[in-house]
């Protein structure tokens, strides 16, 4: 079951990736004219409309970890413990803290990015995508480390 | 109530009293309830390991949630005056800002 679960959180996380990445390449690097090469295409998504995708895919892959967290306590942090691999030890309880901090930020970036506000607070608009596109990509390497981590001869 | 009129007083207030709860949180270990996950038990507010380790992550979220979301009502009701000088980067300036101290407070791990 808890395999099961932590394939389903990595598939979200990496939905997840690829929506708050689309959204924060288009939101920093626009395309003013036409769009023709790969990159491009993914610079003229339009922001917008990632943006209910994302907080849904957060809300659901944090929920997702928080189940399977006991289970990392447990079995993996104690190894990890044992094994003194303090880095991705540590690197985990930032993604933990990182994780905790991107869900308060959610109400404010899901505001900034209504429909009314399309011309004004560009800005915290815009820093409030990377700030969310660093916690996921964080968060996403971290658990991708940590779930392979034999096989990185640490 | 929260109108329309007030959300973005409520939606900066709370992204900031949310992140301060969080760190003052972790820090003091303000937990509203411990988790022991080799018993699957809850116990409500700051307990010790049991049986196993003691988990207080979700408890700091719901503490910081619940703080958060009162401060922010709190707040939507200020008056327009002082509403409109709230600055909207403060949404983004506080978590950033609190995401430093963490990497200060865990760089033990990192400088062994």
């Amino acid at each position: 079951m808890i395999v099961a679960l932590l394939i389903l959180h990595g598939l979200l996380a990496v939905a997840l990736l690829g929506a708050i990445t689309h959204q924060a390449i288009s939101v920093w690097v626009p395309m003013r004219g036409a769009a023709g090469s790969f990159v491009g295409r993914m610079r003229a998504v339009p922001a917008k409309s990632y943006v209910n995708a994302i907080i849904v895919l957060y809300a659901l892959t944090a929920l997702l970890g928080g189940i399977i967290y006991p289970t990392y306590r447990l079995s993996v942090r104690i190894v990890l413990e044992q094994m003194q691999l303090y880095v991705p030890n540590g690197a985990f309880e930032l993604k933990e803290h990182f994780v905790a901090l991107g869900l308060g930020v959610l109400p404010a970036y899901w505001y900034f990015w209504r429909e009314p506000q399309a011309a004004e607070h560009a800005r915290t608009r815009a820093v409030l995508t990377a700030l969310l596109a660093f916690i996921v990509w964080w968060g996403f390497l971290v658990g991708h480390v940590l779930n392979n981590i034999r096989g990185f001869d640490l | 109530m929260i109108t329309a009129r007030s959300q973005p007083t409520f939606v900066v207030t709370f992204a900031v009293t949310y992140a301060i709860f969080y760190v003052v949180s972790v820090e003091y270990n303000l937990a509203l309830f411990t988790y022991h996950p080799a018993l699957e038990e809850f116990d409500f507010l700051v307990e010790k390991a049991k049986d196993g380790p003691a988990m207080y992550w979700y408890g700091w979220m719901a503490t910081s949630a619940i703080a958060a979301f009162v401060l922010a009502a709190l707040a939507s009701w200020l008056p327009d005056c002082w509403a409109k000088r709230v600055w909207p980067g403060w949404s983004w300036v506080a978590p950033l800002s609190v995401m430093f101290v963490f990497v200060y407070i865990l760089r033990r791990f990192f400088l062994r």
